[in-house]
């Protein structure tokens, strides 16, 4: 949650960038915004539901994102927020993390203890905080954990083993089976998270989540 | 496809993302265990970026001089890159 007196103040979301502008500034990746801005997952309902929200009264006007260029999982969502901000009319605003660790303060996962990214905050047109959704869906984390649960399985490693507990040989064949298991799941992930995104504004608005 | 640009130092390559936790865990071990490293920074170019690729999907990626490759550190997988 956003501190009562949050560091973001109209002067404040003005300074961050433009989504172009976060791309172009961007010294990796600038593929991957460019190839995921054009498969963004929003179907004509997503789409219709976040122009609802958008018009609610008190509804999202403004939305920040802090974010990294190097971040995988920044290069599969934050273009997803751009297209949100295109076809709502929402201002987006780009803010890089490493840059802006007061803002990012304000808005840590894991019990305070990450500092995880992209962060895509929603506010009103006059700046009062709405809602914010952290890094991958929950189906992205959970997905993780099955993988890495079977992936512990068909290398005979104990199902109480931590990846910081394993020897080298095993971390690493661990790691590799897990890789290959969450992969094909990306574009599922992104569906996911609109749908998250949407019962957040649902939930912050008091609206139905239907388009 | 295996990176050309290998470790031939006898000393270990270390891929890292100075935002990455994992990567600046795994550089204060190093640095204080004494280890001698060369650090590739792969957010600062999409060159290295590549090459870092070419090794694995996590970093920090560590090559030591004998050809093994490691990923992640500690309890962290990493960061995907």
């Amino acid at each position: 949650m956003p501190a009562i007196t949050s560091v973001v103040t109209e002067s404040r979301f003005a300074l961050g960038l433009t989504f172009a502008d976060f791309v172009a500034q961007a010294t990796v990746n600038q593929d991957k915004f460019v190839l995921n801005g054009t498969t963004v997952p929003l179907t004509e309902e997503d789409t219709s539901f976040l122009r609802k929200a958008a018009a609610h009264p008190g509804g999202p006007a403004r939305m920040l994102a802090l974010a990294e260029a190097w971040c995988g999982d920044v290069y599969r969502e934050l273009p997803t927020a751009a297209r949100i901000a295109e076809v709502t009319g929402m201002e987006l605003r780009v803010f890089l993390r490493d840059q802006n660790l007061d803002i990012m303060e304000e808005f840590l996962s894991n019990d305070g203890k990450s500092r995880a990214i992209p962060v895509l905050v929603f506010y009103t047109k006059d700046l009062e905080y709405l809602t914010h959704w952290t890094e991958r869906s929950a189906s992205a984390h959970a997905g993780l954990a099955v993988a890495m649960n079977e992936a512990k399985t068909k290398l005979s490693l104990p199902q109480t083993a931590t990846f910081g507990t394993l020897r080298d040989a095993d971390r690493q064949a661990l790691l590799q089976e897990v890789i290959a298991r969450v992969r094909p799941f990306s574009d599922q992930w992104r569906r996911d998270a609109i749908q998250e995104i949407r019962q957040l504004l649902a939930n912050a608005l008091s609206i139905p989540n239907a388009g | 496809m295996q990176a050309e640009n290998k470790s031939t130092a006898a000393r270990p390559l270390v891929y890292t993302i100075r935002g990455c936790d994992s990567c600046v865990k795994l550089l204060k071990k190093f640095e204080a265990e004494g280890v001698d490293f060369e650090e590739r920074r792969v957010e600062l170019s999409q060159a290295t970026l590549e090459e870092a690729r070419g090794y694995g999907s996590l970093v920090p990626i560590v090559i030591w001089p004998d050809g093994r490759v490691e990923q992640g550190f500690g309890d962290s997988i990493g960061c995907f890159i």
